[in-house]
């Protein structure tokens, strides 16, 4: 068995693939040492619900066959990789990261999952989540079956939610990349706390099929991985359309970034309230120089507003009818008491009271909504704004305390997150620097299917910061 | 005693709405703060959207596309 060193567990996926066809060590070689280090180090962050050692080394030495008759099935091919716990895969418990759902088990892989195994990546784990997605709304960290997900940067912090394994995991270099999901802030939160790169796809851009339904019309899979170039690697593999996915936009992603446009065509509509005001005193430098950065490159950053929409209670109006629906036999069973989190409980039981007309009235609205936010992409191509206004919070802070003082005037960007997920807009999380030793990001969001376009800025930001390539002390 | 039909008919039918009762229950447990909160999140969330008005012709964003 070949050695395999912490660098490679922070390698990219291109270095991976090209180790595995140089023969420098097997798919095999490597499973072994990731399905290692995941079971290892997987609980000192609760970041694997379920660790796959055995299915991994079968699919890892099927690779090595096919590698050995250089049958090439891309750059993934030999990836060792790790999936929220909320996608199928068949004989396996899948337990959504809640008690109710702890016995749980599928007959049947989710298509993410069937995708990535035909290019021939290999599933090392599932990680962990915060229980149902947090679609109840949570109050603290620790509402999860895996306990609360803790940061690689400092124990002691979150590592955000949902898909708090997902960004843990990949953060210290427990797989090479993973795949999570966001129905409002699940990827961009998880992504920027731990200081990794993450991409929330267009909806309906990757199948859902085999995922926990937690709202059938703001639900979304997508990529954790070091690097926006990874991001659109994994991306190129699992979009797609999918007839077992009703959502599912019938479109496919080929990634090509070197037909993005020149970066000093690109308007890059901001707030500056968000980086002077919003953000937290400690993190303001890192923005600033992570603007100073985009703006070298030649793009142009103009001053935008958001349509005034009250759309985080539009999401949650919209989340609150569709999850009850979906929930309906936990609640009414009473099965729901099971959960860990008090909030999450009786946020799932007040959604079974939520009136027919406010959901509707909250979809018209969406749509209104939808051509408003259509208007601001005329006068600019991509949005930017924190990816979260701080640092991670402490693992036992309460996450509906409010950040105290005076709120600014200016709303800024505040919404970007329901906005962008009641419009199914892609969002790409970069890591931009630190605050206090802890990640914080920037996020990127485009009209629907600019994935290249993000993807291009991302890449172009990387080539000139190392951000994304820093280690947790520990790892 | 003479019972008659009349006298009969009133103890038959407040006997059926007797037995129609619910029986005591427990007194109420104190009502879920968290569920109250919840609930008033909803109501909360539904006064902001009453606050903007919608055209009629709009339909819902069902076979929601991105």
């Amino acid at each position: 068995m070949a050695s395999i060193g912490t660098d490679t567990f922070f390698a990219s996926l291109s270095e991976l693939n090209a180790s595995l066809k140089a023969r420098e060590f097997s798919a095999e070689d490597l499973a072994r040492a990731v399905s290692q280090r995941l079971q290892q180090l997987g609980p000192r962050y609760n970041a694997l619900a379920l660790p796959l050692h055995q299915e991994a080394l079968r699919q890892a030495k099927e690779v090595d066959k096919e590698l050995k008759r250089e049958r090439y099935r891309g750059p993934l091919q030999g990836i060792p990789y790790g999936v929220k716990d909320l996608l199928a895969f068949a004989g396996q418990p899948t337990t959504w990261g809640a008690k109710p759902y702890a016995g749980q088990v599928f007959d049947y892989n989710a298509t993410v999952i069937e995708k990535l195994s035909a290019v021939g990546a290999v599933l090392a784990g599932k990680l962990s989540m915060v229980e149902l997605a947090g679609g109840g709304g949570y109050r603290l960290p620790s509402a999860s079956l895996t306990g609360p997900g803790l940061n690689p940067w400092d124990r002691t912090r979150w590592s955000g939610g949902s898909s708090s394994g997902s960004a843990a995991a990949v953060a210290a270099g427990l797989v090479p990349f993973a795949i999570g999901s966001e129905t409002s802030g699940s990827i961009v939160t998880p992504a920027s706390f731990c200081g990794i790169t993450a991409l929330r796809p267009t909806y309906g851009l990757v199948s859902r099929h085999g995922a926990m339904a937690l709202s059938w019309t703001l639900d979304k899979l997508g990529p954790f991985a070091h690097s926006a170039e990874d991001c659109g690697l994994i991306l190129h593999e699992i979009a797609g359309g999918d007839s077992k996915d009703p959502g599912s936009a019938g479109k496919s992603f080929y990634y090509t970034p070197q037909y993005a446009r020149p970066m000093k065509d690109l308007r890059v509509g901001y707030a500056p309230a968000d980086f002077a005001e919003w953000a937290e005193p400690s993190t303001r430098a890192a923005f600033d120089a992570a603007l100073a950065v985009l703006k070298a490159s030649g793009m142009q950053l103009m001053e935008t507003k958001l349509p005034d929409f009250p759309y985080g209670a539009a999401l949650s109006t919209i989340l609150a009818g569709e999850m009850g629906s979906i929930f309906e036999p936990l609640i009414s069973s009473g099965k729901v008491d099971e959960l860990a989190d008090k909030a999450q409980i009786a946020g799932l039981k007040a959604s079974l009271e939520l009136p027919a007309k406010d959901y509707l009235k909250a979809m018209r609205l969406r749509r209104v909504m939808q051509k408003e936010v259509g208007r601001i992409f005329a006068s600019v191509d991509v949005l930017i704004a924190p990816g979260r206004a701080g640092i991670a919070s402490k693992i036992d802070q309460p996450l509906d305390r409010g950040a105290g003082g005076t709120p600014p005037k200016d709303p800024g960007f505040r919404a970007i997150i329901p906005m962008g997920n009641l419009a199914g807009l892609p969002a790409l999380v970069l890591p931009c620097g630190f605050a206090e030793n802890m990640p914080v990001a920037l996020q990127v969001v485009g009209v629907p299917f600019a994935e290249n376009t993000l993807l291009a800025i991302g890449r172009e930001f990387q080539s000139h910061t190392d951000w994304h390539k820093r280690r947790p002390p520990a790892a | 005693m003479k019972l008659t039909r009349r006298k009969l008919a009133t103890v038959l039918v407040s006997a059926t709405a007797l037995a129609a009762q619910p029986p005591q229950s427990a007194p109420a447990p104190a009502p879920d703060s968290d569920l109250q909160t919840a609930r008033g999140r909803q109501q909360a969330n539904a006064a902001a959207l009453s606050r903007v008005p919608i055209p009629m012709a709009t339909e819902p964003a069902f076979q929601f596309k991105a």
